[in-house]
């Protein structure tokens, strides 16, 4: 048999007088006790007794289930009081609030967020029933406020119509896509707080399963997409999104710039539900959708959304991986843009076929587009992790000073001295040169370079890869620095002078890789 | 990034180096010597404002003093710290007239 729910509504008192007469004639209306959740409405109710509360216990004893609801906060604290709140459901009665000609400042995956008066706002859900969603976001705010995450945390919970809703305090707060729209010349500002802040959330470590695991979501975008991608692109896709190494750091999940507000000096960020943990790749994948996903075929769209336009848009996109990855390198900024984007597409394309969007024009015209660019990038990417410190470009004499540059960048900013700098950007150039030179030709081929700088003592690491023929460079025998300069070869100084100003060379072939490992003490 | 300056009077050259002697900046060094090295007998070159050298570098150099040590002489100036030590352990102090 199934359940079903029957609404009773209470109204007035209910004490000693007439707590007999109000069961006999709630037990007269449940015809089959065991498969009933009596649903009580309180919302006329004005006053219950000792002699109201047994009735309800006898009632819940006698049902399946029973609820209250609409409950008004003198009758609550009643509830709150005898303990009846813990041992079944008692809803409040929510405040009305109206929205009507409110100011909107904030919206995400969820609901909108409204501003109600100077000192408050309020986040409208789009879903009917989301008492739920309104316990998880409090509860995941909360979460992130311990652990160390700005954020407003919500008092009350309303209702907007036949929509539920609940109350921050939030003074006096500017949206960072309202100061970009208003005060253009504040964008490198914006660019480098919104950075802050996102560094902020990926290096927070959350403890175990107590957010969502974005890893298994995105597997299971990735599955849905098997039906509607070439065979080989779909498992290709699957299997990167796959390797993606479990991470149990924080991501927002919905980071764009209406969710991050300026209150007083204060940033802050908002709309907490789509919090989880995982690779930061996922997060900027969803930025991407954010600033130029969703508006790639109608460039009007982030216009409506953010109130900047789509140029704005890229420009900002662009600039935060810049500082995020603290490099000008427009390979690097390519390759990490190009790993996000094919997360990003799988996920615009999975929501668009689930709307129904292959039943009309306009969402096949969509779903096309970001179909066929993803099958590009899948082409051309194997794998959607990523490194701040690692470059991996194509090994020409023409890319030696964006090479140069990006290690330069890393070591500026662990304030490397300027003369163990410059001797290492002489070993960079030797070995890049080298790579250039000799690996691949007459074919061209990739070369990955690593910077890392480790403590206590300080010590740069450069690390150079290729997957060309197997050379060591270390092999070759050191030229003969006292020969006359009628007696010397032109050439072969490169390595003898790089081994000269680092402390240290290893050479390596492994499974098809030539790694060359080299240390310089500072 | 190379800045070359250079003035030619009477078979003497002087060319003033300014920023990076590197791969990608040696070829134009190399080409603007070679235009003027048949006719020389003495050049000059002033790394006041040099910042930066590379075996590339090191090789124009080299291919240069040898044309030189057959037609007339060869100098460089105002060396500073970081080249010079690049000099002294690729044994190019020895095979260089430095001022």
């Amino acid at each position: 048999m199934e359940e079903k729910n029957l609404v009773i509504k209470l109204v007035g008192r209910i004490d000693s007088n007439n707590a007999a007469d109000v069961e006999r004639d709630i037990i007269s209306q449940v015809t089959e006790p065991k498969e009933t959740v009596l649903v009580l409405d309180a919302d006329a109710l004005e006053y219950i007794s000792s002699a109201g509360l047994r009735v309800i216990l006898h009632l819940k004893k006698i049902c399946k289930d029973l609820k209250i609801t609409n409950v008004k906060s003198e009758v609550y604290e009643i509830l709150d009081m005898t303990g009846f709140t813990e041992m079944m459901s008692v809803e409040k009665a929510y405040r009305l609030v109206d929205v009507t000609g409110c100011e909107e400042i904030g919206r995400g995956a969820n609901g909108t967020i409204y501003r109600i008066d100077q000192d408050n706002v309020v986040k409208v859900y789009n879903n009917a029933d989301a008492l739920d969603d309104i316990q998880h976001e409090r509860e995941v705010a909360k979460l992130a406020l311990i652990l160390g995450i700005p954020t407003a945390i919500s008092y009350d919970v309303v209702k907007i119509g036949e929509s539920y809703g609940s109350v921050f305090e939030l003074l006096d707060a500017k949206p960072f896509s309202k100061i970009i729209a208003e005060e253009p010349e504040r964008l490198d500002w914006c660019v480098s707080e919104y950075v802050e802040m996102l560094k902020k959330i990926h290096s927070t470590l959350v403890p175990a399963n107590k957010l969502p695991d974005m890893r298994e979501t995105v597997i299971s975008w990735a599955k849905f997409m098997q039906d509607y991608l070439p065979e080989e692109a779909g498992k290709k896709l699957l299997s990167m999104v796959e390797a993606i190494p479990q991470d149990n750091h924080m991501i927002h999940g919905d980071y764009h710039t209406k969710n991050l507000m300026l209150q007083n000096d204060e940033v802050l960020l908002i709309d907490m539900d789509t919090l989880a943990v995982g690779n930061p790749i996922f997060e900027f994948a969803s930025i991407y959708n954010a600033f130029i996903g969703f508006s790639e075929l109608d460039n009007n769209i982030i216009k409506e959304f953010q109130g900047f336009d789509f140029e704005t848009g890229k420009t900002f996109w662009h600039r935060v991986l810049e500082v995020y990855l603290g490099t000008h390198s427009e390979t690097k900024i390519r390759e990490v843009a190009n790993k996000a984007r094919i997360i990003g597409y799988t996920r615009l394309i999975r929501r668009s076929i689930r709307r129904n969007g292959l039943e009309s024009e306009e969402g096949r015209k969509e779903i096309e587009h970001w179909t066929k660019e993803l099958l590009e990038l899948l082409n051309c990417i194997d794998t959607l992790t990523f490194t701040p410190y690692e470059l991996e470009i194509v090994a020409v004499k023409e890319n030696l000073p964006e090479v140069q540059a990006f290690v330069q960048e890393h070591l500026e900013r662990d304030d490397c001295p300027l003369k163990a700098q410059m001797q290492i950007d002489l070993a960079v150039e030797e070995i890049f040169i080298n790579i250039a030179s000799y690996a691949y030709t007459p074919q061209r081929g990739k070369a990955s370079v690593r910077v890392m700088v480790s403590d206590d003592p300080v010590t740069v690491t450069l690390t150079f890869v290729d997957h060309g023929i197997p050379y060591d460079p270390l092999e070759k025998d050191d030229p003969d620095v006292t020969l006359s300069a009628e007696e010397r070869q032109i050439g072969g100084l490169g390595i003898f002078m790089t081994k000269q100003v680092m402390d240290d060379i290893a050479y390596e072939y492994k499974d098809g890789e030539n790694i060359l490992t080299l240390k310089k003490n500072l | 990034m190379l800045n070359i300056n250079k003035t030619v009077e009477d078979g003497a050259a002087v060319f003033t180096l300014e920023g990076r002697l590197d791969t990608v900046t040696s070829p134009d060094l190399e080409a603007e010597i070679k235009e003027v090295l048949p006719d020389l007998k003495e050049i000059t070159i002033d790394l006041e404002n040099l910042d930066y050298i590379s075996s590339a570098g090191l090789r124009v150099l080299l291919s240069t003093q040898k044309v030189m040590n057959r037609q007339g002489s060869m100098t460089i100036s105002h060396v500073n710290d970081t080249i010079m030590e690049i000099f002294e352990v690729t044994g190019f102090s020895e095979i260089l007239t430095i001022e």
